[in-house]
C-alpha cells in the first residue's frame, strides 16, 4: 500500500504518543496541513512561530513528554529559532518540524529557502534533512528518540516539499531505540561507591539539585536521599519544585538572584553532591570563589556537563534515578547537628534581614494569588523582575509545577508556554505572571487563548518599566536610567478585553481581594494587571564579577 | 574555555554524511579554537570516514572538546593522538625551478631529505615528501631560498604506534 509522505509524519506523530503540536502554515508545509484533517493529533495553530516552539517547549517541561512545533520554511524556519534555543538551554526535548522547498529547489536560493539546518547546528542536538521518503520514518523515530534521550534537547526535522507529497510504501519499519538511549560514556559503579563514602565521612555536606532532576524523574529518589540521610540541599533555578521542603533542609536556590542561605551554606560546605546541574554562571558566581573548601561529586548523564565549569573530584556520568537507586543503600545517614544547627542559626539571622523575601508588594501579591489557587496549580513566569519574585515566593509543590527558562533568559516565553503547559495538563490550573515588557513581546498570543478559549490565567505585574534592566542601571550604573521606560500609556485590560479575554486591575499593594476573588472565579482565560511600584526590585542580589556570598541588600549595602 | 598553544591531535570516526563536518567545525568555532589542519578520507567500510585534526589547546582543554565531539550524533569515536604513543605523518608537494647553477645543490638536498622527484616539466619539478611536521617544515625551509613555487600539504594523519596491549614509550624513528 502507498501511502504520501506528509501522512508518514503524521503517523509517526501518533505512533510517538503526540496528541498536540504547535505551529503555522505556509505553502511548503500545505501537504502536512492538508493531511491532518485526518489525524488525531491536534494541531494548534499560534499567531507567531516563535510562539510555536515555546509553546511546544512548555508543553513538553509541563508534561515531561517530547513537545513537538511545527513551521513552514524560511520566515517560518527562523521564526523558530529563539525558541528552539530556549529548549537547547534548558534540555526540553523537542522535536521542530520545519517545512522546505522542493528537494529540485534545494540550493538555488528559490522562494522562500534556507538553511535552517545550518542555522539550528549550534542550538540543535541534531538535525536531518529528509531527501528520500524512504528515509521519512526512521528520520523521526530517531528524531523523537535523540530529542528525549541522554540529556534531553531539541531536534530539527527538515521536511521538503515534495517528500511531503511523495508517495511511498507505508513500512511498518521495526526501530530499536537502544542504540540511540545507550549512553556512550555511562561510568562504572565504582565511581558511585566513592561518592557514597565521601558523603558518609563529610561533615559538612549540601546536596545541589539543579534541572536534570525533574528530565530523568528522579524527584523521587533524590528526596529519599536528602530525607533518608538529612542531608541540606540546595537547588539551582531549575531544580526548585523537584524537593519539596521538609525539616528545615531546603536552603533555597543558590546563584545570581537566589538566596543568601543557600550561597552561604554551599560556600561552607566541605562536600557537594551535585546532580543534573551544569553550574552555569548564574548559580556560581565567580567560579575561583565557588564552594573554596568542599570536595565535589557530581551526576550527571551528559559527560561535557561535568567538570565543564567547576572542577569535580567524583565524577559520574549517568541517569540520575538510577544512579541514585544504586547510590541510596550505600547512604548512612550521620550525626550532623553542628552543621544542621549552623544552618538553623543562620537562616534565622538572614530572615530578620530580609523582610518579605527580597519581593516587596509584588512578593506579598504573588503569595497572596497562590493562596486562593488550587494546589494542583502549575506557574510559569516570562524573565525579569517578574521571574525572580515568583521562583522565590511561589511555593512549588512538585516538580513540573513551576515552569521557567532560565539557560537562555528568553523574554517573550512565558505566554506562548503557558499555552503549551495548559494543553500538556488540561487538568491542572495554569497561571502566568509575566512583565509587562516580555507580555509585549508575545501579545499576539492572547488571540490564540482566546480562539481556543484556554483556561490561562494571567498575571501582568506592571511596573511601567523593564524592570530587571532599570534595577541593575540603579545599582550598579549610578542610576543612570535609559531605555528602560514603557510608559503607562497602554492600557492592557481593553487590549485583553479586545482580544475577547475578560480582565482586571488592581493595585499590588492596595486593596486586592476583590479582583483576586474575580480572577480565581473566571472559569476561562482572564488577566489581572497588577500595578507595582518601579522602585520595586529583588534582594538580595550578586553584583556583577562578585562571588555568590558577596549578596547585597539595597542599594547601599 | 580557551585554546593555547601546544598542539592537538584528534581522530574521529564519523558517519560519511553531508553536514557532519559543518558540526564538527561548529563545536570548535564556537569555543574559539581555530583548526590548524583537517585531513578527511573514507575508511575501509565507505559509510565510515577517518577525520584527523589538529590545532592548539591545552590537555585539559583536549579532553573537554573531545567530550564535547563525542555528542554529536554521527561521531563514532573520538581519540586523543596527542603525544610520543603515535605515529604522526603528512605528505608535502612542492613545485619548483630546477634551473641554473644550483640544480647539483638542490638534488642534494632532496636526496638527503628522502623525498622523490614525481614530475618534471622543463626546468619546474614536482617534489614530494612525507614526514612529521616538524620534518616537512625543515625541508620547507630549506628549500625556500630555491624558489618555492608552489607548496601545498595534507595536515598530519597519525595512528597509534602500538598494537593493542603495548605500551612501552619507545620514540619514533622517524622523529
Ligand atoms: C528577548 C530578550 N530581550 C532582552 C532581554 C534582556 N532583559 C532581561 S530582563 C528585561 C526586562 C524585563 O522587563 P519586563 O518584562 O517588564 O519584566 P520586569 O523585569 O519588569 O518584571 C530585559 C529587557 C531578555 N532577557 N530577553
Amino acid at each position: 500500500m502507498e501511502t504520501t509522505g506528509a501522512d508518514i509524519v503524521l503517523r509517526t506523530l501518533e505512533r510517538e504518543g503526540v496528541e498536540a503540536i504547535f505551529g503555522y502554515p505556509g505553502a511548503n508545509s500545505l501537504p502536512l496541513h492538508d493531511r491532518m484533517i485526518d489525524s488525531p493529533v491536534r494541531h494548534f495553530m499560534m499567531r507567531h512561530e516563535q510562539a510555536a516552539a515555546h509553546a511546544a517547549d512548555g508543553y513538553a517541561r509541563a508534561t515531561g513528554r517530547v513537545g513537538v512545533c511545527l513551521s513552514t520554511s524560511g520566515p517560518g524556519a527562523t521564526n523558530l529559532v529563539t525558541g528552539i534555543a530556549t529548549a537547547f538551554m534548558d534540555s526540553t526535548p523537542l522535536v521542530a518540524l520545519t517545512a522546505q522547498v522542493s528537494t529540485d529547489l534545494l540550493g538555488r536560493d528559490a522562494f522562500q529557502e534556507t538553511d535552517i539546518i545550518g542555522i539550528t547546528l549550534p542550538i540543535t542536538k541534531h538535525s536531518f534533512q529528509v531527501k528520500d521518503i524512504n528515509d521519512l520514518g526512521l528520520s523521526l523515530r530517531q528524531a523523537f528518540a535523540l530529542a528525549r534521550s541522554g540529556r534531553p534537547g531539541p531536534v530539527l526535522v527538515d521536511l521538503p516539499k515534495n517528500i511531503l507529497s511523495a508517495t511511498g510504501p507505508i513500512r511498518e519499519n521495526r526501530f530499536d531505540e537502544t542504540p540511540i538511549a545507550a549512553l556512550k560514556n555511562q561510568s562504572n559503579g565504582n565511581g558511585l561507591r566513592e561518592i557514597a563514602e565521601a558523603l558518609n565521612r563529610s561533615k559538612r555536606p549540601v546536596v545541589i539539585i539543579g534541572g536534570g532532576v525533574k528530565w530523568s524523574g528522579a524527584d523521587r529518589k533524590v528526596n529519599e536521599l536528602i530525607h533518608g540521610a538529612g542531608i541540606p540541599f540546595a537547588t539551582t533555578m531549575m531544580g526548585i519544585g523537584s524537593v519539596q521542603a521538609a525539616n528545615g533542609l531546603n536552603l533555597g536556590f543558590i546563584g545570581t538572584h537566589g538566596h543568601d542561605l543557600a550561597n552561604r551554606i554551599v560556600h561552607q560546605s566541605d562536600f557537594i553532591l551535585a546532580v543534573g546541574t551544569r553550574f552555569t554562571d548564574r548559580s556560581t558566581s565567580r567560579l575561583d570563589e565557588f564552594a573554596p573548601l568542599a570536595r565535589v561529586a557530581h551526576i550527571d548523564i551528559d559527560p561535557t556537563s561535568i567538570g565543564k565549569n567547576v572542577p569535580v573530584d567524583l565524577p559520574y556520568v549517568g541517569d540520575i534515578a538510577q544512579a541514585l537507586t544504586a547510590l541510596l543503600p550505600l547512604v548512612r545517614s550521620r550525626n550532623r547537628t553542628g552543621w544542621l544547627q549552623k544552618i538553623r542559626r543562620e537562616r534565622t539571622l538572614l530572615e530578620d534581614r530580609l523582610p518579605n523575601g527580597g519581593c516587596g508588594e509584588a512578593g506579598q501579591f504573588i503569595d497572596r494569588l497562590q493562596k486562593v489557587l488550587p494546589e494542583e496549580t502549575t506557574v510559569v513566569t516570562d524573565v525579569g523582575l517578574n521571574q525572580i519574585w515568583t521562583v522565590r515566593t511561589w511555593n512549588a509543590r512538585a516538580p513540573r509545577s513551576l515552569i521557567t527558562n532560565g539557560g537562555m533568559g528568553t523574554m517573550g516565553f512565558g505566554l506562548p508556554a503557558a499555552i503549551g503547559a495548559k494543553i500538556g495538563t488540561p487538568e491542572r490550573e495554569v497561571v502566568l505572571i509575566i512583565g509587562d515588557g516580555g507580555f509585549l513581546m508575545n501579545i499576539q498570543e492572547l488571540a490564540t487563548i482566546s480562539y481556543y478559549r484556554l483556561p490561562i490565567k494571567i498575571v501582568v505585574i506592571n511596573n511601567g518599566q523593564l524592570g530587571m534592566i532599570r534595577q541593575i542601571q540603579d545599582l550598579f550604573y549610578d542610576a543612570r536610567f535609559t531605555t528602560i521606560t514603557l510608559g503607562n500609556h497602554t492600557d492592557l485590560v481593553a487590549v485583553a478585553r479586545g482580544f475577547g479575554i475578560p480582565a482586571g486591575r488592581v493595585r499590588a499593594g492596595g486593596d486586592t481581594e476583590k479582583e483576586i476573588e474575580a480572577f480565581r472565579k473566571a472559569r476561562g482565560p482572564y488577566l489581572l494587571e497588577a500595578a507595582v511600584d518601579p522602585e520595586n526590585y529583588v534582594y538580595p542580589i550578586i553584583p556583577p564579577g562578585r562571588s555568590n556570598i558577596d549578596m547585597i541588600y539595597g542599594k547601599c549595602a | 574555555m580557551d585554546c593555547r598553544d601546544i598542539e592537538y591531535t584528534l581522530t574521529l570516526l564519523v558517519n560519511n554524511r553531508p553536514g557532519v563536518l559543518s558540526r564538527i567545525a561548529g563545536v570548535l568555532g564556537s569555543r574559539g579554537c581555530n583548526i590548524a589542519s583537517l585531513c578527511v578520507a573514507p575508511t575501509a567500510d565507505a559509510a565510515v570516514s577517518r577525520i584527523t585534526l589538529t590545532g592548539g589547546a591545552d590537555g585539559d582543554f583536549t579532553e573537554k572538546i573531545k567530550k564535547q565531539l563525542d555528542k554529536l550524533v554521527d561521531v563514532i569515536a573520538v581519540e586523543n593522538y596527542t603525544g610520543p604513543r603515535f605515529i604522526q605523518r603528512e605528505l608535502m608537494l612542492i613545485g619548483l625551478r630546477l634551473g641554473g647553477e644550483r640544480r647539483a645543490d638542490l638534488l642534494r638536498a632532496i636526496d638527503l631529505f628522502g623525498g622523490r622527484i614525481v614530475s618534471m616539466d622543463g626546468d619546474y619539478t614536482v617534489y614530494e615528501v612525507a614526514g612529521t611536521r616538524e620534518q616537512t617544515q625543515a625541508v620547507l625551509s630549506h628549500l625556500e631560498p630555491f624558489g618555492v613555487e608552489i607548496m601545498n600539504r595534507t595536515g598530519p594523519i597519525a595512528v597509534p604506534r602500538y598494537g593493542s596491549g603495548n605500551g612501552s614509550l619507545a620514540p619514533d624513528p622517524a622523529g
